[in-house]
């Protein structure tokens, strides 16, 4: 203490205090920022042009965080192109899951008795609680679309060649990491939405030929998803796969840095790489151009993610998850829809006779002893994983340019073609025109799904709450209930619906019955509690017999449906 | 095209990187700030009362599938079979947020905790011993934890739907609980039944009727229509407008027992123990499968049921 105050003494003493106070000042100054002066920051942030020599490159050899990040770009990889910015955001993305993520750990409860009450406290008790959530569930859905498209890019860009081979299989582990993150936070949640998307899920795994059983048991910690499969997605879900995602996302940045951001295709020889030769005049320095350009990028990624969560975004939680109850049209998610499209082959196939579908079916089980389904989902899909890994490895092709690489853009553009056809299919609707992968039910069963869902939203839900008038409302073109304009409105929605599908077939042949009558009923159950029920009395078409269809929900007043 | 080359060729001048980012900064500040304060004063609250709306919409649904049946539809109890869920007795009375009137129920039985907790460990736990002579039955135990087949989140909801009658609790017309060892005066013997009857009840349990049909003392069904007053409705159906327009063509009681049992389709009644009578439910077989001495003899005891 006393040695230091000498020395300060002393120094005020020899150069006055005005200076010693600013000497010191940026003393401490230049330790936080590795080495730049208080001028040098100044300039930055006003945008002047480096001085000469450059002060702005010490950061990059003095601290952790820039020593990561490289000292200069090419100009030609500083545009939207080449690339679009995507990696950044990805890894953006992944940074805000991990915090969001953090904070959403510290009101959950990963025990089937706790799990949802710990969502229903986070949306109900919990500060930011439903605005982290939100933040989190967008998040991981923009995530899955930016990975996939920043994949795209460097495929088109074709920056997957020597020297990037490897650059690209870390990229294909970091998609199957996204898409596992993703899936794993699915059943968190635990609700029917995530209980039967998992459940759909897991089972592909379970049909795989030998091994299926056991990497199924080893997944849901037993047969069915309960107490063990829980913890063990949520152990995927917040230990293992992030673990993974860093350590592979530290190998792809590594590497990315390593051989520099691919030019632009017509920019370099052909079979050359010329990303770490950069001519003087054409560096663009990190600081201030780059930083300032990555973090605007960045400010209005999560500008937009914010206001979406704070407005019009609400992550969705249905009703607590019942083993019990199957709601109807149950989808894995969205993302692997094209899985689900591929259990449907051969029946999506385009010209493709239903009985030779059918036989085709009966061949590959009786005579090749695989079911079309293991083959497709099993077999086939996981393989798009290993045939997109080694891509940069059967590519014999080493030029870059647009005009050379003609069988590999056609290929990838069929490839992508045919992953949006499969997810079309995919989905319970199937193929609109066409209605391939149609998996619908008798159709007042698609009536009450439309409707009146197990689990989401369906229209007669959606009647204000006063105009859910107690009575029974035969539903017709005209149900004239007084002072009920949106009760009436949706009756005819209904009522014409139901005229449509008698008078067109649905994609399975099905019509409904000319004689179908079909009625509305609101009973009042309790205070501010209804019940309304939709009756469907029809000629079953397969067997002629009369049925009756009856479903019913109770609607809150406060329940916002 | 050309526009395409410009904007992926675009590269934002300082500046203009400055200016975005800086409003990019404050639209997600602002964001955050207008979710923080609408947490702080009324979203909170809102998303609570949304989430307790649909619990009680969960518990309607646990309610019309495992209790409706003892304790009727709209709560007011069952005679001989359970006591009211909506009555003042049981949920004592609020004059808005003040509870003006405790529980009858609870200050009979001194049960020390809140109501929410009784319904939910009776609910869960069941009572194991009659509170009177007047039930059938006991409180079963529906609690998984218990051997039942709910689980610890429909209990809950369910406590929330009883607990929503107490808004308006109803007053009139019901079966309260008893005070605990309370009595009740043993209702009037019933006319013992006649051999034939007797045989009758045996067939009504042979042939699986009791399957979907209740009566009471004898039977627990919840399918068809309850049959413990068959013999009263039967005597004065086949006159009533609805009957003559239907395919019917009973012309006395027993014409028309006979009638229910070996053609089911011919009248379905309006209301069954969960809700609207379902036609076609009831196999059309029994005139087959049951011999024609027991088809008598059933008839006769449903004619009986008084």
């Amino acid at each position: 203490m006393a040695i230091i105050g000498k020395r300060l003494v002393n120094q005020v003493k020899t150069t006055g205090f005005k200076a010693t106070v600013a000497q010191r000042a940026d003393d401490v100054f230049q330790r936080m920022t590795t080495g730049l002066s208080w001028d040098d920051v100044r300039g930055i942030l006003r945008g002047d042009p480096p001085p000469k020599p450059n002060p702005r490159v010490k950061p990059h050899t003095e601290s952790f965080w820039f020593h990561i990040r490289p000292t200069f770009y090419h100009e030609a990889t500083t545009t939207l192109y080449p690339t679009f910015r995507l990696g950044l955001l990805s890894a953006l993305f992944f940074a805000i899951e991990i915090i969001t993520g953090i904070y959403l750990m510290i009101f959950y409860t990963p025990s089937p008795e706790r799990a949802y009450s710990s969502m229903i406290d986070i949306l109900t008790n919990v500060p930011f609680g439903m605005f982290v959530r939100d933040l989190h569930r967008l998040g991981a859905e923009v995530m899955v679309v930016v990975v996939t498209l920043h994949m795209m890019r460097t495929f088109i860009t074709g920056s997957y060649k020597k020297p990037r081979q490897f650059t690209w299989l870390t990229g294909v582990v970091l998609l199957m990491m996204t898409l596992g993150l993703s899936f794993s936070g699915y059943l968190l949640p635990w609700d029917q939405l995530a209980f039967w998307a998992v459940t759909i899920g897991t089972s592909m795994a379970d049909a795989a030929p030998g091994v299926g059983p056991t990497v199924n048991l080893l997944l849901r910690g037993a047969p069915d998803i309960g107490a063990g499969g829980l913890l063990r997605f949520y152990l995927l879900h917040v230990v293992l796969l992030p673990f993974i995602g860093i350590v592979f996302l530290a190998v792809h940045y590594y590497k990315v840095v390593r051989w520099g951001l691919s030019l632009p295709p017509d920019m370099e020889a052909v079979g050359e790489d010329s990303a770490r030769k950069v001519s003087p005049d054409k560096r663009v320095n990190f600081l201030p151009d780059i930083a300032t350009n990555e973090i605007m990028y960045i400010a209005i990624a999560m500008a937009i993610l914010a206001i979406s969560c704070a407005t019009w975004y609400r992550a969705p939680l249905e009703t607590h998850s019942n083993p019990l109850v199957t709601p109807n049209h149950t989808v894995a998610p969205w993302y692997f829809y094209w899985l689900q499209g591929l259990l449907k082959i051969p029946h999506i196939i385009p010209f493709l006779p239903g009985d030779l579908a059918n036989g085709l079916d009966k061949f590959s089980a009786n005579v090749l002893g695989i079911t079309p389904k293991v083959l497709w989902g099993i077999v086939v899909g996981p393989l798009v994983f290993v045939l997109l890994a080694v891509v940069p490895y059967i590519d014999p092709n080493p030029s870059r340019r647009y005009g050379q690489r003609k069988i590999m853009l056609t290929l990838g553009g069929l490839f992508t073609i045919l992953i949006l056809y499969l997810s079309l299919a995919g989905i319970p609707t199937g193929v609109p025109v066409t209605g391939f992968g149609f998996v619908g039910g008798a159709p007042p069963s698609e009536i009450g799904q439309e409707f009146m869902p197990d689990e989401g939203e369906g229209e007669l839900m959606k009647i204000p709450f006063d105009q859910m008038i107690v009575g029974d409302y035969q539903v017709s073109a005209d149900p004239g209930v007084a002072d009920a304009p949106e009760l009436n409105a949706i009756i005819k929605t209904l009522y014409y619906d139901m005229q449509h599908r008698m008078s067109t077939a649905d994609p399975n042949g099905r019509k409904l019955s000319q004689d179908t009558v079909a009625t509305v009923k609101i009973v009042e159950i309790q205070p501010d509690l209804k019940q309304i029920t939709l009756d469907i009395k029809y000629t079953d078409d397969l067997t002629g017999a009369a049925q009756d269809f009856t479903k019913f929900k109770f609607i809150h007043k406060n329940s916002e449906h | 095209m050309s526009i395409i080359k410009k904007i992926v060729t675009f590269k934002p001048s300082f500046n203009l990187r400055v200016i975005v980012g800086l409003i990019s900064v404050v639209g997600f500040l602002a964001a955050c700030a207008i979710t923080g304060f609408s947490d702080l004063t009324k979203a909170l609250g809102e998303q609570d009362a949304k989430y307790t709306a649909r619990a009680i919409e969960a518990g309607a649904k646990v309610y019309f599938d495992q209790c409706a049946r003892c304790h009727g539809a709209d709560g007011k109890g069952i005679e001989g079979q359970g006591p009211a869920l909506s009555s003042v007795t049981f949920l004592g009375k609020k004059e808005g947020k003040i509870e003006v009137q405790k529980s009858q129920r609870l200050l009979d039985i001194q049960w020390v905790g809140n109501l929410d907790g009784y319904i939910r460990a009776v609910t869960a736990s069941g009572i194991p011993l009659k509170s009177s002579n007047q039930w059938e039955v006991t409180h079963p135990a529906f609690g998984q934890a218990y051997g039942g087949n709910l689980r610890d989140d429909q209990i809950n909801d369910v406590s929330t739907f009883i607990l929503n009658w107490s808004q308006a609790p109803a007053t009139a017309g019901i079966i309260d609980s008893p005070k605990p060892g309370a009595a009740f005066t043993p209702k009037a013997t019933a006319v013992p039944l006649t051999p034939e009857q007797e045989a009758g009840k045996t067939a009504f349990l042979k042939n699986g009727c009791n399957a979907c049909h209740a009566i009471k003392g004898v039977a627990q069904g919840n399918i068809g229509p309850n049959l413990s007053t068959f013999g009263t409705t039967a005597a004065t159906r086949f006159t009533e407008a609805d009957y003559k327009t239907s395919q019917g063509k009973a012309a006395t009681a027993d014409e028309y027992i006979h009638e229910s049992i070996i053609n089911p389709q011919a009248f379905v009644v309006a209301k069954c123990p969960q809700g609207a009578c379902p036609s076609g439910v009831m196999p059309p077989t029994f005139g087959k499968t049951i011999a024609e001495g027991d088809l008598k003899n059933l008839v006769s005891y449903l004619a009986s049921l008084k």
